[in-house]
């Protein structure tokens, strides 16, 4: 098992005859990924790297099933890429845009609010599920198949995370990375409660970020959990000086009320296990004895 | 991307809020020809434009600008000149502009308006709710961020889904919060509605007008005004994007910005190359258990462009902070040559006489390593984060 995705899953790509979308979706491909379908609107009706190219989701959705889509489709597209989805009724999608305009995620999240869409990202290198599906950019070669489920706001970082898993030799069974930016689809959440129902997860990494209320909000959630799988945390950036914003004004209103200090702690009260360094992380796995 | 008040201002006024006449001067002369066409008596502000808060309870640098702020009420007309002299072309530093201050060239005189009563409105977006949300106090003039830290019943939230307006209830919980009753209730709406979609309409994060003067009429005014757009939605502003002050902009910001990498300043020695903000907060966090300090930070993110790769390493190299250089890149995708060949041409440009420590990951390290290698220059390679950091702060020490 695994959460999202696996090698069933029935992969579409908005944007697929794009430059790095043709390198990345040929490297999911190779990789076991079941893409079955993709949209552009210049080749319509034609193949491209093997796969039926449409030019809008009805019509794709028309010749095949569709169980999620990747977004190789530029910051200032996305807005009409996920209503597009949405539209569509596409259970997942995963966008991997970079400087997605904050009114615009506004919009976005409004949108999806009721819909029967999920959105990971923007701006993630998306999800893997190691050796059966690669939705996103991640360098799938570090990945192998395992127990860790890790969600990661830090995008390069969760490669740091793979790593620890690896060492401490459990391998991860789904990795997410849920974005970089202010305002994300999904935050950390909805992803903790989908790796408790998942029987091959048995312990969660997380990786976070000093700029937002996101792990604060993951910590309230695991403290009323029932039954608890493990977290191990990480959050970085505890000596940003308060105030400095990293070009995002609006973070008065969260570094305000919090500080990394005090994030660590809610988290260590929820009961998550809170590493200070990333190289901490495999040890921290290793104790649990799984 | 930040304007001046004056331009914050001009555009308030645009979208149907009052404020105060008022025009800008860039000699004594023209600012006393500027007074005398608002108004034939005083008093007056004049405004010193730098984009910074906390301006009044500021100082200049030089001693003939007086003791003095950077925003002072004049009464008599002959002392507008003499003022102004005092402040343009020299260095005012507020709680915000660091200790090198910003160099006024430019001020904003004002007619005076005499106010009832005074109150902090701020706009911005609650990223995780995710709303528009507007913050009230009455305390003004001082930093929001203080406030909220000291004292979070001073401020009033009142958050607005995407697509909804205020609400008569949300008004009344305004004025009550500021001990107004409701028949102020009308103007209430109409200010709050105008600076609301004033927010939406040009992308904005933040609008801050602090602070509002409720005038002898019931009228709302904004005295102050401060508004910072989304730099991701400007292609949708280039009227925005026309106001920017090149002047304000610090020449490294300004080039990471054209080249589209997030770039950061602190106040320590090493500079920090990073490919994602995550590792660039983590190696701060490292630097800092060790012992050092970070002087920047530039995140060459998905990079794939050699060219721009050395224009970024170049905008680290040519901060006069910068004692020593870490590069922390886990690619991805992100082809580790690039980095080596990003390198040598910005060397080769501007020289080097710092150590610089390198953490590879991912596609074509090895041959990243063959091409610093065979260019002589000095630089070491480290396993991991922990490593890179040693032995950079080990080499840092050595060149002291």
């Amino acid at each position: 098992m695994s959460i999202f995705a696996n090698k069933n899953t029935r992969v579409l790509v908005q944007g697929i005859t794009g430059t790095q979308a043709s390198f990345h979706v040929r490297r999911s491909i190779d990789y076991g990924t079941n893409v079955v379908a993709g949209i552009s609107p210049r080749f319509n009706g034609r193949e491209h790297l093997g796969v039926p190219v449409f030019h809008t989701i009805t019509e794709a959705k028309q010749a095949t099933d569709i169980d999620a889509t990747v977004m190789f489709v530029p910051a200032t597209s996305l807005k009409n890429a996920v209503r597009e989805a949405i539209e569509a009724e596409i259970p997942l999608a995963v966008s991997i845009a970079d400087g997605v305009p904050l009114h615009d995620m506004l919009e976005i999240k409004a949108m999806l609010n009721g819909s029967k869409t999920t959105l990971i990202g923007p701006d993630t290198p998306g999800l893997i599920t190691p050796e059966e599906a690669r939705l996103g950019i991640f360098p799938e070669n570090i990945h192998k198949k395992g127990c860790v489920g890790i969600i990661s706001r830090a995008s390069t970082l969760t490669y740091e995370a793979v790593i620890e898993t690896n060492q401490a030799r459990l391998g991860q069974s789904t990795v997410i990375g849920i974005g970089d930016d202010m305002i994300v689809g999904t935050d950390y959440r909805e992803i903790i409660r989908l790796f408790h129902e998942d029987d091959e997860t048995k312990v969660i990494v997380l990786v976070g970020k000093s700029d937002s209320l996101y792990e604060q909000m993951a910590a309230e959630y695991y403290r009323g959990l029932q039954r608890k799988k493990p977290i191990i945390a990480f959050v970085a950036g505890e000596t940003l000086p308060l105030g400095h914003n990293m070009g995002y004004a609006g973070d008065i209103i969260t570094r305000g009320r919090i500080t990394v200090q005090d994030k660590k702690r809610l988290m260590r009260d929820s009961g998550m296990i809170v590493v200070d360094n990333m190289d901490q992380i495999h040890s921290a796995l290793q104790e649990l004895e799984l | 991307m930040n304007i001046h008040e004056y331009q914050a201002k001009k555009i308030l006024a645009e979208n149907g809020i009052f404020i105060p006449a008022g025009g800008i001067a860039y000699t004594p002369n023209e600012a006393k020809r500027v007074a005398l066409g608002l108004t034939a008596r005083g008093p007056w502000m004049l405004k010193a434009q730098i984009q910074s808060g906390a301006r009044a309870s500021g100082h200049f640098i030089e001693h003939e600008a007086g003791h003095k702020g950077g925003i002072r009420q004049i009464t008599q007309i002959s002392n507008i000149a003499y003022e102004s002299a005092q402040m343009l072309n020299n260095t005012l530093v507020t709680e915000q502009t660091g200790p090198k201050g910003r160099l006024v060239s430019k001020i904003y005189v004002e007619a005076f308006k005499k106010v009832k009563n005074v109150f902090y409105a701020g706009m911005v977006i609650d990223s995780t709710l995710p709303a528009v949300t507007l913050l009230i106090s009455e305390i003004i003039n001082q930093d929001i961020i203080k406030i909220a830290t000291t004292d979070e019943s001073k401020i009033l939230r009142i958050n607005l889904k995407y697509g909804e307006e205020f609400s008569e209830a949300q008004i009344f919980k305004i004025l009550d919060f500021l001990t107004l009753d409701k028949s102020y209730l009308p103007n209430f709406r109409g200010f709050l509605t105008n600076l609301y979609h004033t927010f939406m309409k040009l992308d904005a994060q933040m609008i801050e007008i602090n602070p509002v003067g409720i005038q002898r009429d019931k009228t709302l005014i904004a005295l102050d005004a401060k508004i910072n757009f989304d730099d991701n939605a400007l292609f949708r502003h280039p009227e925005v994007l026309r106001l920017q002050d090149d002047y304000e902009e610090n020449i490294r910001m300004q080039r990471a910005q054209k080249f589209g990498f997030p770039y950061n300043e602190f106040d320590g020695n090493i500079g920090c190359i990073v490919n994602g903000d995550g590792l660039a907060l983590e190696a701060m966090d490292l630097i800092k258990a060790k012992g050092g300090n970070t002087a920047c930070f530039l995140n060459v993110k998905g990079g794939v462009d050699k060219d721009k790769i050395a224009e970024g390493i170049k905008i680290i190299m040519t901060n006069p902070r910068v004692e020593g250089i870490l590069i922390n890149v886990l690619g991805g995708f992100l082809r580790c040559n690039l980095i080596a060949d990003g390198i040598l041409a910005a060397t080769q440009e501007v020289g080097l006489n710092m150590p610089i420590v390198l953490r590879l990951e991912g596609t074509n390290k090895d041959e990243a390593k063959n091409i610093l290698a065979q260019s002589n220059l000095p630089v070491i390679f480290a396993d991991n984060i922990n490593a890179a950091i040693d032995t950079l702060l080990k080499q840092m020490e050595i060149n002291d």
